[in-house]
C-alpha cells in the first residue's frame, strides 16, 4: 500500500442512476494497511429521506466529515423547517471541504439523491477539497475506483429499473474490489426509489 | 543442459550454442565464456560501477526518498510432523494495492523430493531455486545419492550471501525428506538459514502462526495436519489484505512430495463460518 494516505484504510463506493431510482453501494472493510480489523464499516450515511452521501478515504475523516455534515444539515432543517434537497446537500458538503483547503480532510465524497415528487435523480462526486462535478450517471470513489469504473461503464444502461440497477451496481462493485487488496470483505447496496429505499447486504469474497 | 556440461558433451546444434553450454567452435566462443555456476555473476548484469552493494543499498533503504520496497505480501507456511512435512501457501500477488494475480504458484517444485516456497521477489525465488535444482541434480549424479535438505538449503543460503545488501528479496522455506527424516529450513535474503519444526513467512504469517501454534502437535495425523495448514492459510487470507485467492497444500513424504489440493480460500471461509469456527 505504500505511504499513500488515501489508501491507508482502503474502501470504495459506487453510485449509478436508473429510471427514477438510484443505487449507491460501498464495501465494508475497515483495515490499517494490510491488516483487516473489521468487516462491518459501511461508508454510506443518510441525510434526508432520499439523500445519501458516501465518504471514502482515511477512516477518521470519514467519521468526522460525516458527523460535521450531519451537524450542519440538522441546523438547516431546524432553521428552514424543511428537508434537504440533494443539490443543497452537495453545496454544503463542498463548502465544508473547501473551508479546509490548506489542511484538507482526506476523503472523497459521493452525493446521491432523488426528488420524490418528480423522480429526478442526482449523483454528484467531489474530491477532498470540494471540486464540484456535474450530475453524472455513474460515479465511484475509493482505492478500487478505477476497477469499478470500468465494470460500471460496462454494465450501465440508461433508464434501468430498480432490479436491473441493483444487479449492475452489485456486480460492478463485487468484481471490482476483487482486484484491490484494500477493499471488499462484503458490501452493502442502497436502492432508492420514489416510495421506498431497499438496503441489501452482499456476500463477497472475504479475503 | 546440466548433464551435457558435466560430461563435456559437444554438440553441433544451434540450441546448445545459443545457450553457451559448451564450446562448439573455438573461434566463435572466444568472447563468450561458458556459463557455469562459478561465473554466473558475469551473466547477471550488475550496475557498471566499482562497489554495487554500496549504491544498491540506497534503493533498499530510505535514503533521499528513493526506495523500492519489496513487501513480502503473502502467506506461506510449513511444519514438520510425525508423517513428514506439510507445506501450504496462498496465491495472491499484490503490487501496491493492486492485486496483480490471484493464481501465483508459490511452491516451487525443485525436484521430486525437494520443495521451495516463494515469498518476497518472485523472480528472485524462482531463479535461484532453479539454480539450486541444477546443483542438486549435479550432486546426485556425481555422488549417486540424493542431496540432503541441509546441504541443499546451505547451497542456496551461500549463493544468496554473495548478493547480500544488493536488494534480493527472498523468504523461502526448503522442504524435503532425506536419510535423517523430514527436513525444513528457512532461508532468507539476509543470509539467514535456520531449521525448526514450524515456519511461516510473509505479511500474513502473524495470523498463520496463531492458528499453527494453537493446534500443532508433532503426533498429529496427516488429515489433521492438512486441516491445520488449510485453516492457517484461510485465516491469514481473511485478515491479511495481501494474501488470499487460492490455497495450495503439499505433503512431503518419504517417497517424495504429493500435491494435496488447490482450492479457493473464500469457499473455505464460508464453510468455516457455517461451522462456527470463524466469525465475520
Amino acid at each position: 500500500m505504500g505511504d499513500d494516505i488515501l489508501s491507508y484504510n482502503g474502501g470504495v463506493a459506487l453510485a449509478m442512476k436508473g429510471k427514477e431510482c438510484i443505487a449507491i453501494a460501498c464495501d465494508k472493510r475497515y483495515g490499517v494497511q494490510n491488516r483487516t480489523i473489521a468487516t462491518n464499516f459501511t461508508k454510506i450515511f443518510q441525510y434526508s429521506d432520499h439523500c445519501f452521501v458516501s465518504f471514502c478515504g482515511l477512516a477518521t475523516d470519514v467519521q468526522t466529515v460525516s458527523e460535521r455534515l450531519k451537524f450542519r444539515t440538522n441546523l438547516y432543517e431546524l432553521r428552514e423547517q424543511r428537508k434537504l434537497k440533494p443539490n443543497v446537500l452537495y453545496n454544503m458538503l463542498t463548502n465544508l471541504l473547501y473551508e479546509r483547503r490548506f489542511g484538507p480532510y482526506f476523503v472523497f465524497a459521493l452525493v446521491v439523491g432523488l426528488d420524490p415528487k418528480t423522480g429526478e435523480t442526482f449523483i454528484y462526486d467531489s474530491d477532498n477539497i470540494g471540486a464540484v462535478s456535474d450530475n453524472v450517471n455513474l460515479a465511484t470513489v475509493g482505492t478500487a475506483s478505477e476497477y469499478i469504473f470500468g465494470l460500471g461503464e460496462l454494465f450501465f444502461k440508461p433508464n434501468m429499473n430498480a432490479d436491473e440497477l441493483f444487479e449492475a451496481t452489485s456486480q460492478a462493485l463485487l468484481n471490482g474490489v476483487d482486484r484491490d487488496s484494500a477493499s471488499g470483505w462484503g458490501a452493502v447496496v442502497y436502492v432508492i426509489e420514489k416510495d421506498k429505499i431497499t438496503v441489501r447486504e452482499l456476500k463477497g469474497r472475504q479475503d | 543442459m546440466a548433464l551435457a556440461n558435466v560430461l563435456g558433451f559437444k554438440s553441433n546444434n544451434e540450441f546448445d550454442r545459443s545457450l553457451q553450454c559448451q564450446k562448439t567452435d573455438n573461434n566463435i566462443d572466444e568472447f563468450c565464456p561458458t556459463l557455469n555456476i562459478e561465473n554466473i555473476a558475469q551473466f547477471i548484469t550488475l550496475p557498471p560501477y566499482a562497489d554495487p552493494a554500496k549504491y544498491l543499498k540506497m534503493v533498499n533503504e530510505k535514503v533521499d526518498r528513493v526506495k523500492i520496497q519489496f513487501l513480502k505480501g503473502t502467506t506461506t507456511l510449513a511444519f514438520k510432523f510425525r508423517n513428514g512435512v506439510i507445506v501450504a501457501v496462498d496465491s495472491r500477488a499484490t503490487a501496491g494495492g493492486f492485486i496483480a494475480s490471484g493464481e501465483v504458484k508459490k511452491v516451487i517444485e525443485i525436484n521430486p523430493y525437494l520443495l521451495g516456497t516463494m515469498a518476497g521477489g518472485a523472480a528472485d525465488c524462482a531463479f535461484w531455486e532453479r539454480v539450486l535444482a541444477r546443483h542438486c541434480r549435479i550432486y546426485e549424479l556425481r555422488n549417486k545419492e540424493k542431496i540432503s535438505v541441509a546441504a541443499a538449503s546451505k547451497i542456496l543460503a551461500n549463493m544468496i550471501f554473495e548478493y547480500r545488501g544488493m536488494g534480493l528479496s527472498m523468504g523461502t522455506m526448503i522442504v524435503g525428506w532425506d536419510k535423517r527424516g523430514p527436513g525444513l529450513y528457512m532461508v532468507s535474503d539476509d543470509g539467514e538459514r535456520i531449521s525448526d519444526n514450524i515456519f511461516s513467512v510473509g505479511s500474513g504469517s502473524i495470523y498463520a502462526y496463531s492458528i499453527l501454534d494453537a493446534g500443532y502437535k508433532y503426533e498429529m495425523s496427516t488429515v489433521d495436519a492438512i486441516d491445520l495448514a488449510r485453516r492457517a492459510i484461510v485465516h491469514a487470507a481473511h485478515r491479511d489484505a495481501a494474501s488470499g485467492n487460492i490455497v495450495r497444500i503439499y505433503h512431503m513424504k518419504e517417497t517424495g512430495w504429493e500435491k494435496i489440493e488447490e482450492k479457493d480460500t473464500n469457499d473455505y471461509m464460508y464453510q468455516y463460518r457455517d461451522e462456527k469456527t470463524m466469525n465475520f
